[in-house]
C-alpha cells in the first residue's frame, strides 16, 4: 500500500514540475497561436541566473527567486524583440494574416533556443554545474508514512500561485483584458485601438518570468543545472499544452499532473525506458478521440 | 643593399626548403566537443594536449607531430562521417577514439575497410575489438570489470543483489557481464532494470527496486545520473549499499551528490593520489592547463591513449604508415601509462589492474575490500 500511495505522490510532484513550465508556455502560445520553441532555454537560462547570483552573493532564496524572475522577464522581452518582433513589422492586413507570417517565428525562435544553448555550453561546458548544497530543495519530509521533499512544496506553492495570480490578471485587469482581445482577435484588437505590441511584450515577458523561476526551482530541486536541461521539460510541457487544448492554462496544468502520474506509475509495472511511452500514449488517444484536446473549446482562448 | 642580402637569404632558405622540411605526422581524433557528453570529449582534448605538447618537445623523432581534432556529438552518423574524413587524408596514420562504444563501433567499420588503426581510450563494448585488426582500446571492459565486481560484493556476503543500469551499448555489458557472474557463483539478482541516460528523476526506479529488498545494488552509469541517483536514494531514505563501476569514477560525483556519495563502492584504475612521478606529473599538468580539480579516469584514459599511439609512431619511425603503426601498437607491451601499466594481448584488449576505492569524507579512498 505505502509503495503505491509513494510511486503516487512521486507521480503528483513530479506533475508538478511539468506544470511549472507549462503554463508559461501555454500563456504565449494563447496569445501568438505559435510555439515558442525558445521557453525551454528562458527556463535553462533562468537556472543559471540563479546559480550565478546564489554562487556570487549566497542571498536567501526567496531573494533569488525575485532576481531569477526580472531575469526571465528580461530575457523574454529580448526574446520577443529578436525572434519575434522582425516578423511583425508589415502592418497591412494581409501580412497580419499571413500564417506563413507568424509561422516563421517557429523557426526564428528554434534559431534563438539553439543560439542560447551552444552559447551556455561554450561558456559553461555541457556538464552539470556545481550548485552549492545548501540551496538544494530536496530535504525530505515524512509526510503519513510517504517521503516528499521540501521542493514539492515550494513547487506546488509557487504552481498555485501562478495559476491563480495568472486567472486573476487575465480575467480582472486591463492588462489581461488586452491580453484576451489580442488572443481572440489580433486583428479587431488593433482596430478598436489596443496597443498589441505592447500586449504581446507583456505577455513574453510575464511567460518568461514563469518559465525562468520554473527553472530555478527545477534545478534546485534536483541539483542538476545544465546547458540542455530545458529540452526535456519543454517537450513535456508541449505535450501537457497539447492535450489541454492548446490555449487552456488549467487544462494543461491537469494534463501535466496527468503526464506526471502516468510516468511513475508506468515505472511500476514496465520498466522505466518504456515510461515515456506511456506518456506519449497519451497524447495520442487524446488526440484520437479529443482532437480539441481534453480542455479545449474550439473557440476561446487563454 | 640590406634588402638585397635578406632576399638572397630568403631565396636561399626557399630553395633549401623542401629538403629539409620537417615531415609532418597526423593523427585524428574524433571526441564530442559539443553536445551532451561534450565535457568528455573537452577532457580527451586537453589531456591530448598536454601529452602531444610534451612529446614534440621531447624531439624522440625529428618530425612534427599532429593531432586533428573533429566533433563527433557522439553521434554514429557524424563519427561514421568523421572517420571517412579521416581515412582520406593520406597524412593520418592513426585515429583516437570515439567516446562511446556506439560511435566507436560505427566508424570502427570505416577504419576496418580502409586499414587504419583506431585506439578508443574508452569504448568498452566487448565486441568493439573484435570488428578487425585495426581496432584497439586501452580501457578496461566489462568483461574484466563485471566479474571482478561481482566477486567483490559476493565476498561481502551479500546474496540478492539488484542491478540497474544506463540504456546503451556499454550499459548492457554492465549488466550481462555481472549477473552472469553474480550466477555462476550462487547469488541472486532479484532486480534488473535499464534507464535512459539523462533520466532526471529516478524516484519511481529506486521506489521499485527498494521493494525487492536487496542486500546491495551494482549500478552501471556515469556520474551526472550517479549523483542523482545517490541524492534521490538518500532523499528517499532507502540505505542499501550501492557499487559501480570505473565509469562512475569522477570527482565531479562527489561534487554534485554531497554527502550524499559517502560510502558508495566503485572500481577505478587511475588515483591522482598515486604517488608515482608520471602520475603526479600529469596531475600537477592538467591542474595547471585546465584550472580544474584532479583530473577523473577518463582525461587520464586519454592521456594514455595518445602516450600510446606516439610510443608506437616513435617506434615505427621513420617507416610511418598505416600499416606500420598498427604494428607497433600490437606490439605494446608494459607501457607504462598514468592508468597502470598496457599491455594489448592478441586480441587488441589491454589488461589492467583494478583498484577497490570507497568515497570517505569527500575522497576517493582504495581500500582493501
Amino acid at each position: 500500500m505505502d509503495y503505491w500511495l509513494q510511486q503516487l505522490t512521486i507521480g503528483l510532484s513530479l506533475g508538478m514540475i511539468y506544470a511549472l513550465m507549462a503554463i508559461g508556455f501555454t500563456l504565449i502560445f494563447g496569445v501568438l497561436n505559435v510555439v515558442n520553441f525558445a521557453h525551454g532555454e528562458v527556463y535553462t537560462i533562468g537556472a543559471f541566473v540563479g546559480l550565478l547570483v546564489i554562487t556570487a552573493f549566497a542571498p536567501p532564496l526567496i531573494a533569488v527567486v525575485v532576481l531569477v524572475m526580472a531575469a526571465g522577464a528580461f530575457v523574454g522581452f529580448g526574446l520577443e524583440r529578436i525572434a519575434f518582433k522582425p516578423f511583425r513589422r508589415f502592418t497591412d492586413e494581409a501580412s497580419l494574416k499571413s500564417r506563413a507570417m507568424r509561422e516563421s517565428t517557429l523557426m526564428s525562435s528554434l534559431a534563438f533556443s539553439i543560439v542560447a544553448r551552444e552559447g551556455l555550453e561554450i561558456a559553461y561546458g555541457s556538464q552539470y554545474q556545481t550548485v552549492p548544497l545548501d540551496y538544494l530543495i530536496n530535504q525530505p519530509v515524512d509526510l503519513f508514512g510517504v517521503t516528499i521533499v521540501v521542493g514539492d512544496i515550494i513547487i506546488f506553492a509557487l504552481a498555485v500561485v501562478m495559476l491563480v495570480g495568472l486567472q486573476f490578471l487575465l480575467t480582472r485587469t486591463r492588462v489581461g483584458l488586452s491580453i484576451r482581445a489580442v488572443s481572440n482577435n489580433p486583428l479587431g484588437a488593433k482596430y478598436v485601438g489596443i496597443n498589441t505590441d505592447r500586449t504581446i511584450i507583456t505577455t513574453f515577458a510575464i511567460g518568461s518570468m514563469m518559465g525562468a523561476a520554473a527553472g530555478l526551482l527545477v534545478g534546485l530541486y534536483y541539483g542538476a543545472i545544465f546547458p540542455s536541461m530545458g529540452f526535456i521539460p519543454g517537450i513535456k510541457a508541449f505535450v501537457a499544452m497539447v492535450m489541454g487544448g492548446l490555449s487552456s492554462i488549467p487544462g494543461a496544468v491537469i494534463c501535466a499532473i496527468i503526464l506526471g502520474l502516468s510516468e511513475s506509475l508506468a515505472t511500476a509495472f514496465v520498466p522505466s525506458v518504456w515510461a515515456d511511452m506511456v506518456a506519449y500514449g497519451f497524447l495520442i488517444l487524446t488526440l484520437v478521440f479529443f482532437p480539441q484536446g481534453l480542455f479545449g473549446t474550439g473557440r476561446e482562448r487563454v | 643593399m640590406k634588402r638585397n642580402i635578406l632576399l638572397a637569404a630568403a631565396i636561399a632558405v626557399g630553395l633549401g626548403g623542401p629538403a629539409y622540411a620537417q615531415q609532418t605526422i597526423k593523427i585524428g581524433y574524433q571526441l564530442p566537443l559539443t553536445g551532451n557528453t561534450a565535457q568528455y570529449g573537452q577532457d580527451f582534448k586537453n589531456a591530448a594536449e598536454i601529452a602531444l605538447e610534451k612529446f614534440n618537445k621531447s624531439g624522440k623523432i625529428p618530425a612534427k607531430v599532429e593531432i586533428v581534432y573533429e566533433d563527433s556529438r557522439s553521434d554514429a552518423k557524424e563519427g561514421v562521417a568523421i572517420a571517412r574524413k579521416f581515412v582520406d587524408d593520406k597524412d593520418i596514420v592513426a585515429v583516437l577514439g570515439d567516446f562511446t562504444s556506439t560511435v566507436s563501433m560505427a566508424s570502427a567499420q570505416v577504419y576496418k575497410s580502409a586499414g587504419m588503426p583506431q585506439l578508443s581510450q574508452s569504448a568498452s563494448h566487448p565486441d568493439y575489438a573484435k570488428i578487425s585488426e585495426w581496432q584497439f582500446r586501452n580501457i578496461t571492459t566489462q568483461a574484466q570489470e563485471g566479474p571482478y565486481n561481482a566477486d567483490w560484493m559476493l565476498s561481502k556476503g551479500y546474496k540478492k543483489i539488484a542491478v540497474i543500469s544506463e540504456q546503451s551499448d556499454w550499459g548492457q555489458t554492465v549488466v550481462s557481464n555481472f549477473v552472469d557472474e553474480v550466477k555462476a557463483k550462487g547469488g541472486e539478482v532479484v532486480f534488473s532494470e535499464y534507464f535512459n541516460r539523462g533520466l532526471a528523476d529516478f524516484r519511481p526506479i529506486i521506489t521499485k527496486l527498494a521493494r525487492t529488498k536487496p542486500d546491495a545494488i551494482y549500478t552501471g552509469f556515469f556520474y551526472e545520473d550517479g549523483a542523482q541517483f545517490l541524492k534521490q536514494m538518500k532523499q528517499l531514505g532507502v540505505t542499501i549499499p550501492v557499487h559501480s563501476t570505473s565509469a562512475a569514477y569522477n570527482q565531479k560525483l562527489i561534487e554534485l551528490a554531497g554527502p550524499d556519495a559517502e560510502g558508495v563502492f566503485l572500481t577505478a584504475t587511475f588515483l591522482p593520489s598515486n604517488p608515482a612521478p608520471h602520475v603526479q606529473e600529469f596531475v600537477k599538468e592538467w591542474k595547471a592547463k585546465t584550472g580544474q580539480d584532479e583530473p577523473g579516469q577518463f582525461p587520464a584514459q586519454a592521456y594514455d591513449a595518445v602516450n600510446i599511439v606516439l610510443a608506437a609512431i616513435t617506434r615505427a619511425y621513420p617507416d610511418v604508415t598505416r600499416k606500420s603503426v598498427r604494428d607497433e601498437l600490437a606490439k605494446t607491451k608494459d607501457f607504462p601509462g598514468v592508468t597502470g601499466d598496457t599491455t594489448f594481448d592478441a586480441n587488441r584488449e589491454p589488461a589492467k589492474k583494478l583498484t577497490k576505492t570507497i568515497v570517505k569524507d569527500g575522497q576517493f579512498v582504495a581500500i582493501e575490500n
